[in-house]
């Protein structure tokens, strides 16, 4: 499903290499988990998958089902069904929640969503994801606690219907039950679409106790330094990532 | 519950004074106007909040003067202006407190979105007198911001819709306003 090839990403208009040579290959349904040190260039990878201005491909490319999405503008990405869940959503005032996913969902069906419908779709999504209905006539994320703000990104994957979800920090600012909510939803729904691939940067195992994923790779200085499987994640929690260089430095 | 007054400015300049004895919020509206607003804080433990939205072609400006005149008195200014071609805009924003007047909350907020090569200017003043004053300003000059932009065009909006979405919160910048009233100004939204 995507296929990131000999990677070369720098930050633009500077000579600061992010991502060096980097690959990755992650099937249909397939749930891989990054993590690395801090500054090891997992959100930015994040970030460049799903087009930020920030990021220069310099090098290399990225495949999505078969498709070159290198030079993709970001909408068209999402409208691909790449979905990036961000470690700090942004907060948008005078954009209501309802307004902004409606767009969004019509934008990405590229049909007319139907108010009615919309409204019915929504509470029952809200629902699920603890969030009160009063939030959706709110400003984007205005006010939201950061868990709140979180859920919010689960609600609006849920509602846009990704094939590829990037859940770049997803556990930073989440309270242990607002965690187990929102992996509930993530997995119940990739349990009703099992195409669906995951990637999901992250520091700790504590949400890969919840989405168990079949690899996990260690990303240190813009590169893939080892993959394993979950076993992998829980020996660096133990050990740290020193034991990574240890182990392969080249 | 506050007063509310709707003031829309089409084309024309206009000056406006207003004495604030009870709650009372102010939207104003002007598409392409020179403004000078003169507002003054005179019964205790009043408040104000005035959003200023404008739409801009020409050369203008917008001048707000809030007094002070009373204790207890709090004003918010909102002034948000979009500025469409290659004129200048100016914000004079002034908030002064007498030294009469204590426990007053004096804030501004000010922004002017450039469309084109614009030249904007805010000059915001806060002439405090009091030592028991909150007063704080902010001012920003530019386009929307590329990472609002980038959240916004994640989720499948593309540029040209997620900047007219933007423009659209940016120039009705309260959820209480009742739309039914600025009809006019609604429609020059969809033509910038």
């Amino acid at each position: 499903m995507m296929k990131i090839e000999n990677l070369n990403v720098k930050i633009k208009d500077t000579d600061i290499d992010i991502l060096r040579d980097f690959s990755l290959e992650i099937g249909s349904g397939e749930v891989h988990a990054i993590m690395g040190p801090n500054g090891a260039g997992k959100s930015s990878l994040s970030k460049t998958i799903m087009g930020h201005y920030k990021y220069e491909v310099t090098n290399g490319n990225i495949y999505f089902e078969g498709e070159d999405i290198s030079n993709l503008e970001v909408s068209d990405r999402a409208k691909k069904g790449i979905f990036l869940c961000m470690q700090d959503p942004m907060v948008i005032e005078g954009i209501s929640n309802s307004e902004f996913l409606r767009t969004a969902r019509s934008e990405v069906s590229s049909e007319k969503v139907n108010l009615y419908t919309f409204i019915k779709d929504m509470e029952e999504v809200m629902k699920k994801v603890e969030l009160d209905s009063n939030m959706l006539h709110r400003s984007l994320n205005f006010g939201f606690s950061g868990g709140e703000k979180k859920k919010n990104e689960i609600l609006q994957m849920l509602f846009l219907k990704p094939k590829f979800i990037i859940l770049d920090e997803l556990d930073s600012g989440l309270d242990v039950d607002s965690l187990r909510i929102v992996c509930e939803n993530i997995n119940e729904y990739l349990n009703d679409n099992p195409e669906t691939s995951v990637l999901i940067i992250t520091h700790y195992t504590r949400i890969l106790d919840y989405i168990k994923p079949d690899y996990v790779h260690v990303l240190v200085d813009g590169k893939i330094k080892k993959t394993g499987n979950s076993d992998l994640a829980f020996e660096i929690e133990k050990n740290g990532y020193s034991m990574i260089g240890n182990d392969i430095d080249e | 519950m506050s007063k509310i007054l709707y003031v829309l400015d089409d084309n024309k300049n206009s000056n406006y004074k207003y004495n604030i004895n009870e709650d009372t919020i102010i939207y104003h509206f002007s598409i392409n106007g020179s403004s000078d607003v003169e507002i003054n804080m005179v019964k205790e433990g009043v408040s104000l909040y005035y959003y200023y939205s404008n739409i801009n072609y020409d050369n203008n400006s917008f001048k707000i003067k809030v007094t002070h005149l009373a204790s207890n008195t709090h004003s918010e200014i909102f002034n948000h202006g979009v500025n469409v071609y290659n004129n200048k805009l100016t914000y004079f924003v002034d908030g002064i407190v007498i030294k009469s007047s204590s426990k007053c909350i004096c804030n501004q907020d000010n922004q002017i979105i450039n469309m084109n090569d614009g030249k904007s200017t805010i000059c915001p003043n806060l002439l405090i007198d009091n030592y028991d004053v909150d007063s704080n300003h902010a001012a920003y000059i530019g386009s929307f911001k590329e990472d609002i932009l980038f959240y916004m065009m994640s989720r499948g909006i593309s540029r040209e819709k997620a900047n007219r979405l933007l423009l659209n919160g940016f120039l009705i910048n309260s959820d209480s306003i009742d739309k039914s009233k600025i009809g006019k100004f609604i429609d020059e939204i969809k033509n910038i």
